[in-house]
């Protein structure tokens, strides 16, 4: 509302709800505290009303209307909850299940990845149908090893391809063939590293349904999974991302919600998908030191800090403090940078101190 | 995200004049128009003359060449060796069954069915020699925009592409709007089952039609005339541009422009056909906003059918009151076509609001014992016999949960196994759903499957559910298809229970 | 020049910009979810004018791109502000009340006519009008540069050319308008913040200012040094000479990101005592005398400043393998081996308090804030301050802003006979800088494999040179061999590398030639020639 002088009130389930005018019904009855269920909506898109999970009953019109893109207007009637509303929600859950067979066992693949059975469950018993066998074409040659598709789980909301389109602007991936053909496909259903897709995983984590998925293998690890909050440590956007944590491994990385953080439930590649190298075999495990044949061998904390002080004062005592210099790093925390510089400063008495990347 | 500057509009047409659908292709539209390549491929995919291009003949399947005989069109095609597939409804159901060739053209079919005879009486008179005098054009700008407008109200013209809208209303919206750019859009996209009264009037009376769509843009104050033809009509493309060469100087200052369809039933419908010409994916958009107000191009634009533009000249030279004396129920006269059991299928210009056996009478009586009928097509769903004597208009018909439509009159005799004739028309409405919305999308599948189970089987608990399927099919689909599409299952169940019983009798021919 | 070397708007204000100038910025490849809201604001209507001497991604959805030859960044922004002047698109008003020598701009810029720019940068002088036009006279406005304005020998100049620009026409302390780098890494700008810089203690305090530094001394109970020190490209030069003769390496590969990589490695081999503390070993760690295992971001807490001054935490999810250890343990334990008592901080919280206490910027910055209340923009100078989304709101925080005179310098090294071409270097998307993280993920490796350089068909032709050819590249420093890579994104005559592989390492080629101020070196402009690979 913003305390803005255009404020109207519309009414949902017999209460008075301010509301901008042009504000989408669904977002003012969210505000109210109203269950209004989606799945094809999401904040970065441009309304589609194609899953029809979000109709409502508005007064006047003759037919449900979908609350993600009917504008709230001054005094108009909404009603969330209505036993039409409540039987149409049955039913096309209903319809749902008939085509995709979303058992309880559903992997749960990625956060919204949950949503349809959410859906599904709150919809009430469901009407049982003979399933049916939609024939969409999925994209079994595809090697691309961040991203996988199963056209099984998929409902055709098409967050993923105007996601791609509207937010990442890649245009990899879009909606193709027709009628219960209908499928997500690349341009003649290539494999998305022979396409513009630049594997940010934006599809993964806006599908609501699994049908887009992370193909990152998970090692069966014990433990309960965690997710930790922290700042990308790639480029200077400075992402939030959840590190996904099960067993003393991070095996997943997912972007918050939407709307929550400076990148707004987006990452690129290297955010979502390049975190292999945190417990890469490569990495250093022990300090290290250059004997007297000039190899480094292992070596332990109290001697290796010992040589370094020792070598660093000899320097200082024979050269003098300028003969130091001491590169800090753009890659770690502030705290170390202060903590660098303290010791080239306060330790060595030298401000030959500067990060790598001084641009 | 597409380039800056993009061609979209090109996109369907570069892929139309380049043959074979390939990613090769694909990628070099892509470069020609700066559209992304993933979405060239999902739109071409869409429609069926692009994404399916072979030799092989293209046999109808609609109800009315069921009824003519397509399967024994088809043993003949196959005992030939002559390739062919089957597919939705080509428009051409006069000439029942019906195969066309691959430049679109009849290859197996009847004569062309009747019209009614030569009467300057007549609103649009088929028959009537057509002229290119565009005196009602002149008429038009004699009266000056306000005056044609009042006219038009005076007419009581509805649309006549099914929806039965009141023309000046749509007229005096898109007056309305502040941009200066402007579209009309004609839309000759004829799909309906049972319908090929447009196609008639393309053919028969061309100058009828540019006339009308000239007074219209002169009135609204649009710049372009767009035509688009269904892709299954060549020759009417070609007679229209024909006509409009021919009288060349007369129409200066009128921008024409023609699109091609591709194959897709849904592009009837005016979003999606404006989504289709400008070279996306024939998927209708949510309305509101409408066309009158975000068409083409996101600019206003008035979508008309091809009949209801055709009536706008003699409206003009004779006056509202007059055209409006021509109904029986509702203002007007009225292009119905029959066909199905009528000995002569045909295009029949009648008051507006006749009963079926008013109709039926000019197509020279019932062929065997009537039975059923849809009065407008696929979407009407199918009325009994004890329908027969109510008035065929939109505003009748719609009270009692069924449809004018395009007045695609289709009649069947006792011959006929209801529960196979609703399985008919759902399996078009399978293969014509634009897959957008999931109640269309899956009602459509789960209402096919269950009937043709129900027919296989005889057991009536294959059908279990449908009422609710249907039910929110009615409510929930964002568009018109899905809306109608459970009608002939609806109303065959509802008229017909008989049909529906354990034990079925035998299918239909 | 505006008193903060940082972003002045917010990431989240570049969605509701009107008019997007992006200069010397491959946004959507190294800043991948920024070039997202660029594309947003694109959607929605905004006008992007592109200036690259390469044909980028986003010159697919730009009003317009201007394609200038490398290094003449000057002349292209002197020409639009001599458009803007002579045109009287200027503020006045703003000029009058927030800055001072403007006159000395006016003189200065008063030769770079169009026609010269034209036939200097290679841009269309029309181009160059509508562009001085469509940014001059849109008000939310906003300029986004990276690498491509700084890593020249003339880097500085480049951004007072810029300056000059949005002071003139005013288009800042307002939502969407500003000046803006894009730092390229998570934490280049709290880096800098926390005075890992030869000039300025945490919070940019001059060393060489008394004030500041008897307040340093207090708090660390030690005497400091008054005199700057060296900047990074000075200290290689100095380690080179032999001047220095002990280095300690934190979280850096200098001999794969330095320019002129091969001089860099030679004076780290000859190095006196070497340290490197990394997460990988490196190009430099193979000639380190210690090396000491670290943490990476996962493995501990702490702070990143992101591009747009917003401070946020880093939290440990796993543990280190092995025995490493989080630098900032590291470095506590290393002044106490060396005898200085620093005290035992309970974590980064209580190290980043030390700080804040001593750099007004960020005194009402903490852990326990970023917690309760997410990222916090500095300036933040007291615990009930919101944080500063957009900078210089009612005019420049140092009070008046000063035009600077700038005027064109050539690149340090020009093409000529026998290295005719230009190379410019940068990042690509899949990779990360040295690749020691990106490079050992399979999706990033498939799409990218190895190093390339793209070369104009024009230049191939008359060379012999095919497309996917190996070729080697060779500069007046050393020698690279790539895959040829044909392409019309760049200029006839130019080339262009990425910088992200070891076996190919592109900063064997480029110029270690340093801008005046800031020491950085010329990364995007030194003299190649590429021949076949010879067979092996």
């Amino acid at each position: 509302m913003n305390g803005m002088n255009h404020d109207i009130s519309i009414r949902i389930d017999g209460h008075s709800v301010p509301a901008r005018p042009g504000e989408s019904v669904l977002d003012v009855a969210r505000r109210a505290g109203a269950h209004v269920p989606t799945l094809c909506h999401d904040p970065r898109l441009e309304p589609a009303a194609v899953c029809r999970s979000c109709l409502v009953e508005i007064e006047g019109q003759a037919r449900l209307q979908p609350a993600c893109s009917f504008q709230a207007s001054p005094g108009l009637v909404v009603r969330t909850d209505s036993p039409r509303v409540r039987k149409h929600r049955q039913v096309l859950a209903s319809l749902y299940m008939a085509d995709h067979r979303l058992a309880d066992g559903l992997p749960q693949r990625s956060p919204a990845g949950s949503s349809l059975r959410g859906f599904a469950k709150a919809a009430g018993p469901l009407i049982q149908l003979h399933p049916v066998h939609s024939p969409r074409a999925g994209r079994p040659g595809d090697h691309n090893p961040y991203i996988g598709f199963d056209p099984g789980l998929c409902i055709l909301c098409a967050r993923c391809t105007r996601y791609c389109d509207q937010v990442h602007g890649a245009g990899a991936i879009a909606l193709a063939e027709r009628g219960r053909a209908t499928t997500v496909s690349t341009n003649g259903g290539a494999g998305l590293l022979h396409s513009s897709c630049e594997l940010c995983g934006g599809c993964v984590d806006t599908c609501p349904t699994g049908a887009m998925f992370d193909k990152k293998p998970s090692h069966h690890l014990p433990g309960q999974l965690r997710r930790v909050r922290t700042t990308c440590g790639f480029c200077g956007v400075g992402c939030q991302l959840d590190l996904n944590v099960k067993g003393g491994r991070v095996i997943k990385v997912t972007a918050p919600a939407p709307g929550q953080t400076i990148n707004d439930g987006n990452l690129c590649v290297k955010g979502r998908f390049a975190y292999d190298f945190i417990h890469h075999q490569d990495r250093l495990t022990q300090p290290m030191l250059r004997d007297g044949d000039g190899r480094l061998r292992p070596s332990t904390w109290p001697r290796a800090l010992e040589r370094v002080a020792t070598g660093l004062k000899r320097v200082q005592e024979r050269w003098g403090s300028g003969a130091l210099g001491f590169v800090s790093s753009s890659r770690c925390t502030s705290e170390e940078n202060y903590l660098l510089q303290k010791l080239a400063r306060a330790v060595f008495g030298t401000n030959n101190c500067h990060q790598c990347a001084a641009t | 995200m597409e380039r800056k500057n993009a061609t979209r509009e090109q996109v369907l047409l570069l892929l139309e004049q380049a043959g074979e659908l390939s990613p090769a292709l694909v990628r070099q539209v892509e470069r020609q128009t700066g559209v992304p390549e993933a979405e060239i491929w999902g739109t071409a995919r869409f429609y069926s003359l692009l994404s399916e291009r072979s030799a092989a003949l293209l046999l109808c399947r609609g109800l009315t060449c069921k009824l003519a005989g397509s399967r024994q069109l088809a043993a003949h095609l196959e005992q030939r060796g002559e390739p062919y597939r089957s597919v939705s409804c080509l428009g051409q159901c006069d000439r029942a069954p019906v195969a066309l060739d691959q430049d679109l053209l009849v290859r197996h079919g009847r004569a062309r069915g009747a019209v009614s005879p030569d009467d300057p009486d007549l609103p649009i008179n088929l028959a009537g020699q057509d002229d290119a005098s565009f005196a009602a054009l002149h008429r038009a700008r004699q009266l000056g925009p306000s005056a044609v407008l009042d006219t038009i109200e005076a007419s009581g013209l509805q649309g006549r592409g099914g929806a039965g809208f009141p023309a000046h209303a749509k007229w005096r919206a898109v007056r309305a709007q502040a941009s200066p750019l402007r579209h009309v859009v004609c839309n000759a996209d004829e799909g309906e089952p049972g319908t090929f009264k447009d196609r008639e009037i393309a053919l028969r009376r061309p100058y009828r039609l540019i006339e009308g769509l000239a007074i219209a843009a002169w009135t609204v104050g649009a710049g372009t005339i767009h035509i688009f033809v269904r892709g299954e009509f060549p020759r009417v493309r070609a007679g229209l541009e024909q006509a409009i060469a021919a009288v060349g100087e007369a129409l200066s200052g009128l921008d024409f422009r023609f699109v091609a369809g591709h194959g897709a039933y849904i592009c009837g419908e005016e979003t999606a056909l404006i989504q289709a010409m400008e070279g996306r994916r024939g998927t209708p958009r949510i309305k509101p906003p409408f066309p009158t107000q975000v068409g083409l191009h996101g600019q206003p634009t008035l979508v008309h059918n091809v009949e209801t533009l055709a009536c706008l000249p003699s409206i003009l030279l004779r006056g509202g009151e007059w055209f409006r004396a021509q109904g029986r129920t509702e203002p007007g006269s009225k292009l119905y076509c029959v066909t199905g059991h009528v000995h002569r299928p045909g295009v029949y210009e009648l008051p507006l609001g006749v009963t079926l056996d008013d109709l039926v009478d000019q197509a020279g009586g019932y062929v065997g014992s009537p039975r059923a009928f849809c009065p407008g097509g696929a979407s009407s769903g199918f009325l009994p016999m004890s329908m027969r004597d109510r008035p065929l208009d939109f505003q009748g018909l719609a009270r009692i949960g069924s449809m004018l439509g395009s007045a695609g009159v289709v009649v069947m005799n006792d011959t006929v196994n209801m529960a196979q004739a609703a399985l008919q028309q759902s399996i078009f409405f399978e293969d014509e759903s634009c897959g957008q919305c999931a109640p269309c999308r899956i009602g459509t599948q789960v209402l096919r499957q269950a009937l043709a189970r129900f027919l296989a089987e005889g057991s009536p608990g294959a059908l279990n559910g449908l009422d609710s399927v249907s039910w929110e099919m009615e409510q929930a689909s964002l568009c018109g298809l899905g809306m109608v599409a459970s009608r002939p299952y609806t109303s065959a169940r509802r008229y017909f229970p008989g049909d529906f019983q354990p034990a079925s009798s035998p299918e239909v021919s | 020049m505006l008193g903060a070397g940082a972003m002045t708007n917010s990431v989240t204000e570049i969605r509701d910009t009107d008019l997007l100038f992006v200069i010397g910025s491959n946004t959507t490849e190294a800043h991948p979810v920024i070039a997202m809201e660029m594309k947003r604001a694109v959607r929605r209507g905004a006008r992007l004018i592109v200036a690259d001497p390469r044909a980028i991604w986003l010159t697919r959805i730009a009003d317009m791109h201007m394609q200038l030859a490398p290094g003449t960044d000057v002349w292209l922004l002197n020409a639009m502000a001599r458009v803007i002047i002579t045109e009287g698109l200027v503020d006045s008003a703003f000029i009058q009340a927030h800055t001072s020598r403007f006159d000395a701009v006016v003189q200065a810029v008063a030769e770079y006519t169009l026609d010269r720019a034209e036939q200097v940068t290679g841009v269309p002088a029309a181009d160059i009008r509508r562009a001085a036009r469509s940014y001059a006279t849109t008000s939310k406005a906003g300029i986004y540069y990276t690498l491509g304005v700084t890593e020249h020998s003339h880097g500085t100049d480049n951004v007072y050319a810029l300056a000059n620009l949005v002071l003139m026409t005013g288009h800042l302390g307002r939502r969407g308008a500003g000046l803006n780098p894009l730092r390229g890494q998570n934490n280049v700008q709290g880096a800098n913040d926390a005075g890992a810089s030869p000039v300025f203690f945490p919070g940019y305090q001059r060393v060489d200012d008394p004030e500041p530094r008897s307040r340093f001394e207090r708090a660390w109970g030690v005497d400091l040094p008054a005199e700057p020190g060296l900047n990074l490209n000075a200290m290689f030069r100095a380690l080179a000479r032999r001047d220095i003769k002990g280095l300690f390496v934190m979280g850096e590969d200098p001999a794969m990101s330095e320019a002129n990589a091969s001089a860099v490695e030679r004076a780290l081999r000859a190095c006196e005592f070497l340290v490197v503390q990394d997460i990988f070993p490196s190009l430099t760690s193979r000639h380190a005398h210690v090396v000491l295992p670290a943490a990476c971001f996962a493995e501990k807490d702490g702070v990143f400043t992101n591009t747009d001054r917003r401070v946020q935490l880093v939290r440990k999810a796993v543990e280190p393998p092995g025995q490493a250890r989080a630098d900032w343990e590291i470095l506590c334990d290393l002044a106490r081996a060396a005898g200085y008592p620093m005290p035992h901080y309970s974590g980064p919280a209580q190290i980043y308090a030390e700080m804040a206490a001593l750099a007004p910027r960020f005194a009402g910055i903490s852990h326990g804030r970023i917690q309760r209340e997410g990222g916090l923009q500095w300036p933040c100078p007291s615990p009930d301050h919101p944080g500063t989304p957009t900078l210089h709101v009612g005019g420049p925080i140092n009070g008046r802003a000063e035009f600077k005179v700038v005027h064109y310098r050539p690149s340090a090294e020009l093409p000529d006979g026998d290295y005719p071409l230009v190379l410019s270097t940068g990042r690509t998307l899949f990779h990360y800088n040295a690749g020691s993280q990106t490079r050992r993920d399979p999706g990033t490796v498939a799409k990218q494999p190895e190093s390339f350089v793209q070369v104009h068909p024009d230049d191939a032709g008359p060379m012999g040179l095919t497309d996917g050819q190996r070729v080697r590249v060779i500069s007046r420093r050393g020698a690279v061999d790539a895959r040829l890579v044909l392409s019309r994104q760049v200029l006839p005559g130019c080339t262009w590398m990425p910088l992200h592989f070891a076996e190919a390492s592109a900063n064997k080629l480029t110029n270690d030639a340093g801008d005046t101020v800031t020491g950085t070196a010329e990364y995007k402009v030194c003299a190649v020639r590429i021949e076949p690979t010879p067979p092996t």
